[in-house]
């Protein structure tokens, strides 16, 4: 069995990104034929990281177990899904081909990063992952707010990533290794320092607290449909290099689980607060990712495999129903009086969005409780229980901005008739297929568990 | 198809209506009336047929089913009846139907309702007979969705406002008992509610330990049930609802609180029971004469009977705290009298509102006047509610007394104080009987049609249920009672 199979799927997407890129030459009447290509890249990309299996390649600077396959076949999946909307609904301003092309260069930086089992590796998926997003972020180049936002995510993101490796160089130093698994931090001041950097930069790419000030700007700028992508599908693969490097470090340093707490405490107190006043869906989902930064911290807080796997799965759980809920948002509306009556105008629409919602605050029997309890009990497994106290209260008080947006769509009549709908039936089925798979996972979570298998 | 099979059709037939009646065309809203009304009552024969295989005799769980559902985090799909629960799914049954009954005349978007409806009717139905904490918890949480919809949809001037409150007070309750639950799990390695009942009873949890998680469960039920001060949601719940919601509301919702303290608190944290017996006690009496002092003070009589259930509930808090048999059963007789009752008083109120447009007492005076039938049914219904001898609402209150004074934990004059919250509920009761029934006839009810037959049907078996359990203790309390003496006994090993 050739172990280059491994790295297919990376193959396959830059094939489909260039393949997307030139479309208009190859296909030059269909706009959204590059959108349709890269999804079904991406769809057979996801097949091929099934059934590649795991193992290890150049040296065991990239390696695939079972936690990294679910990392990776979740992305691919959520990216096809996501290209899939776009060639059904297409853009505002057009240039559908590139921004394809952008997302599956931005897929297949996550898909290393999820791999990536070398800190030099893993700085280039980050930021392989990450210039797609800039400029997915300041899509429209006509409308200044888009540039200002993308910019204010360039220089934030540049500088967490110039912390990771900052961080990172001092653990190489120490550990005379670039292997992830080979790094040792050394006792005293020097190993809680690299330890604190390479997480600032890493919470800087979640969206958390306290590195969150530029998303709800960057969002509220950015067009729809980047923030639907760009503040989803590659958290998965982002908190899982996370549980790597916090797996390997924190047992080293007693800093680390101070400082991932903290981070947890800051991010749910922030996000779900400051959600409150919004009525700009792109901001209120920025702080809502900040908030949800922070239950996914709660679980590598824990400090166990079982709380990475909680914290893998959960992403996973809020990439689908939130990139769902944007993916409204492009279509109908960004504030909430243009989501006023969605019921009556489209109601399988506004219930699909309402049942993505509703999971988000972690009602069960949906993917955000299943999500929810696992965190919470490694969490508490492992002493943490005021952290998962104030977890779950948190909760509760995101349950009061999320049903804003549902109070918008339901309960008020009529309201302002919003731009017209555009009744792609594609689009209309990614969105419904995320609330499906809400229920999905929430309901079946046995067999996504059960793969979410650790190895070294 | 086993009998055990049976009950889990009975949980989730409302399901298949509500999808049903969800898809039904725009073009026939009239048909998700009709979707609502035969799985409903197909679900009520289905739980009578399990209601008449019920083996009265014993104390354990029957028709019970149990596989795993989620491995790695050692969830199962569990459910069972024992005599308490079967009474508490038997009420949930017969208010489901009526409820739909109720709702007839509704046409402002139909389909949805009535789903939301049936989607409520699984999760009250799944609450009573869930085995599993976590299966016990999703069918707890599953509760609020359509509730909350109902309430913000359909609900009267104030209803984003109620409907929101109703979901964020009761949520944050019950994260309290996720927290509990987890601990629980985490101590004891399951979620299996008849496990951790025989590990509670065994005394293997510390009494630092239960104390802390009995706290956290208390959080969760007593918002729900509700007890003073956590009742503050229910009032504007409750008038906002639309009718069918608020019959649910009070005559279902409220006892999965108490339910939740009967299968949940005392036997698995028997000693943290025993330790805040007495403060529970405390308020309880104090929501008993809190809730009947407020009902004085109320013009709307949707409000009234909105606080009287505050009072109500309160006994059975009083009942099951008592941590006596006559104590339990007299709640449990409290939590199935009341739903009957109260549900019958807001189907009234809603009758009459329908007709009137108004609540207010003032308003609808000299009722019997215009409506005679209607009239003589709401001073009925008050009757029992106010707990007449003869008719259902006594004999809760009754053993509620007599188990809060054989109580060891309740001192006596917590008793006597409770006591004279029954003199209360006669007063205002009847003082709303004398000025809506008897009053001199206002302009608003002059002319206006007495009941229907619709309505009657409704109220029928209401009525029926009213009188048979008023007449006859042991036809609700043999079911009950080996379960309650199983209970206490428990109780007493671990004391």
């Amino acid at each position: 069995m050739g172990t280059w199979t491994l790295i297919a799927p990376e193959g396959l997407l830059l094939a489909g990104a260039l393949v997307a890129l030139f479309a208009d030459v190859l296909l030059p009447a269909r706009e959204r034929a590059g959108a349709w290509v890269g999804a079904g890249f991406a769809a057979i990309a996801a097949a091929v990281s099934v059934a590649a299996g795991g193992g290890t390649l150049f040296g065991g600077q990239f390696a695939i177990d079972g936690a990294t396959q679910v990392a990776r076949a979740a992305t691919l999946v959520l990216t096809a899904v996501f290209l899939a909307w776009l060639a059904g609904a297409g853009l505002k301003r057009g240039r559908v081909r590139e921004f394809a092309a952008l997302v599956l260069f931005a897929a297949l930086g996550s898909l290393l990063m999820a791999a990536a089992r070398d800190w030099i590796v893993l700085l280039l998926a980050l930021e392989t992952a990450t210039m797609p997003a800039y400029v997915l972020m300041g899509f429209d180049r006509g409308d200044d707010r888009s540039l200002e936002g993308a910019l204010k995510y360039f220089l934030l993101s540049m500088v967490a990533s110039l912390l990771f490796l900052y961080g990172a160089s001092f653990v190489i130093g120490m550990s005379g290794s670039t292997l992830l698994a080979a790094s040792r931090l050394q006792p005293g001041a020097i190993g809680v320092v690299a330890a604190a950097f390479v997480f600032a930069g890493l919470l800087a790419k979640l969206s958390a607290a306290p590195f969150q000030w530029w998303s709800p700007d960057a969002y509220a700028g950015a067009p729809s449909p980047a923030v639907a992508f760009v503040s989803s599908v590659p958290k998965i693969a982002g908190l899982f290099a996370f549980a790597r490097v916090a797996a390997v470090l924190a047992p080293q340093t007693a800093a680390a689980g101070p400082l991932l707490v903290a981070a947890a405490v800051a991010s749910m107190l922030v996000g779900n607060l400051a959600a409150y006043p919004q009525t700009d869906v792109r901001r209120l989902m920025a702080y809502s990712g900040v908030a949800h930064a922070g239950y996914l911290l709660v679980g590598l807080a824990a400090g166990t495999v079982a709380g990475a796997q909680a914290a893998v799965f959960y992403a996973i759980a809020y990439a689908v129903p939130s990139m769902g809920v944007m993916l409204v948002a492009a279509q109908y509306g960004e504030t909430l009086d243009d989501l006023r009556g969605l019921a009556t105008r489209r109601p399988w629409v506004a219930w699909a969005t309402g049942l993505m919602l509703v999971s988000l605050v972690g009602v069960p029997p949906l993917a955000g409780f299943v999500g929810k309890l696992y965190l919470f009990t490694a969490a508490m497994r492992s002493g943490l229980v005021w952290l998962s106290v104030l977890a779950v209260v948190m909760s509760a008080v995101s349950a009061g901005f999320y049903l804003r947006v549902i109070r918008a769509m339901f309960f008020a009549a009529g309201g302002n008739a919003g731009p017209a709908a555009r009744g792609s039936r594609v689009a209309s089925a990614v969105v419904a297929s995320c609330a499906i798979a809400v229920i999905v996972i929430g309901v079946a979570s046995s067999p996504l568990m059960g793969a979410l298998a650790f190895g070294r | 198809m086993g009998m055990s099979n049976l009950l889990s059709v009975v949980v989730f037939l409302p399901l298949l209506g509500a999808v049903i009646s969800a898809l039904v065309p725009k073009g026939s809203p009239g048909a998700a009336k009709w979707v609502a009304a035969i799985t409903s009552g197909l679900g009520l024969a289905l739980t009578v047929w399990l209601v008449a295989a019920f083996d009265r005799t014993a104390s354990g769980m029957q028709f019970v089913t149990d596989v795993v559902w989620v491995q790695q985090a050692g969830i199962h799909y569990h459910l069972g009846l024992d005599g308490i629960s079967i009474a508490m799914l038997g009420l949930s049954s017969l208010l489901g139907l009526i409820a739909v009954i109720a709702s007839w005349k509704i046409t402002d978007r139909a389909p949805t309702y009535f789903a939301m409806l049936l989607l409520l009717q699984v999760g009250m139905n799944g609450v009573f007979v869930a085995l599993d904490f976590v299966l016990f918890y999703v069918f707890w949480e599953l509760v609020l969705v359509p509730m909350f919809f109902l309430i913000g949809m359909w609900g009267g001037a104030r209803r984003e406002y109620a409907s929101i409150k109703f979901f964020i007070y009761t949520l944050a309750g019950s994260v309290f008992m996720l927290v509990g639950m987890i601990a629980l799990y985490l101590q004891t390695g399951t979620f299996d509610m008849v496990e951790l009942a025989r590990l509670g009873a065994g005394g293997t949890l510390g009494l630092g330990f239960q104390n802390w998680v009995f706290l956290a469960f208390f959080l969760g039920f007593a918002v729900k049930v509700p007890v003073f001060p956590l009742h503050t949601w229910l009032p504007d719940a409750h008038v906002e609802a639309p009718t069918a919601a608020s019959v649910l509301l009070a005559g279902i919702l409220l006892k999965m609180g108490t339910y939740g303290f009967i299968r949940v608190s005392l036997p698995m944290l028997p000693d943290a029971a025993r330790v805040w017996a007495p403060w529970i006690a405390v308020l309880a009496v104090i929501s008993i004469v809190y809730g009947a002092a407020v009902a004085f003070a109320q013009t709307d009589l949707k409000k009234l009977v909105a606080y009287s259930s505050v009072s109500h509930m309160g006994f059975v808090m009083l009942g099951i705290f008592s941590l006596t048999a006559a104590g339990l059963n007299g709640a449990i007789a409290v939590m199935f009298s009341h739903g009957v009752v109260t549900g019958m008083l807001f189907l009234i109120v809603g009758m009459v509102y329908e007709r009137t447009h108004t609540r207010q007492i003032a308003d609808i005076s000299g009722l019997s006047s215009a409506m005679p039938v209607m009239g003589g049914l709401l001073a009925f219904a008050s009757f029992a509610s106010l707990g007449l001898p003869g008719l259902s609402g006594f004999v809760g209150e009754f053993l509620s007394l007599i188990g809060s004074w054989q109580s060891t934990v309740i001192p006596h004059w917590m008793t006597v104080i409770a006591a004279v919250g029954v003199l209360l509920a006669a007063a205002y009761t009847l003082w709303m009987v004398l000025r809506v029934v008897l009053g001199t006839p206002s302009d608003v009810v002059r002319g206006l049609p007495d009941a229907s037959p619709r309505e009657l049907t409704a109220l029928a078996p209401l009525i029926a249920l009213t009188l048979v359990v008023g007449l006859s203790w042991s036809s609700l309390l043999s079911f009950v009672d080996p379960a309650v003496k199983a209970l206490v006994a428990a109780l007493g090993g671990a004391a």
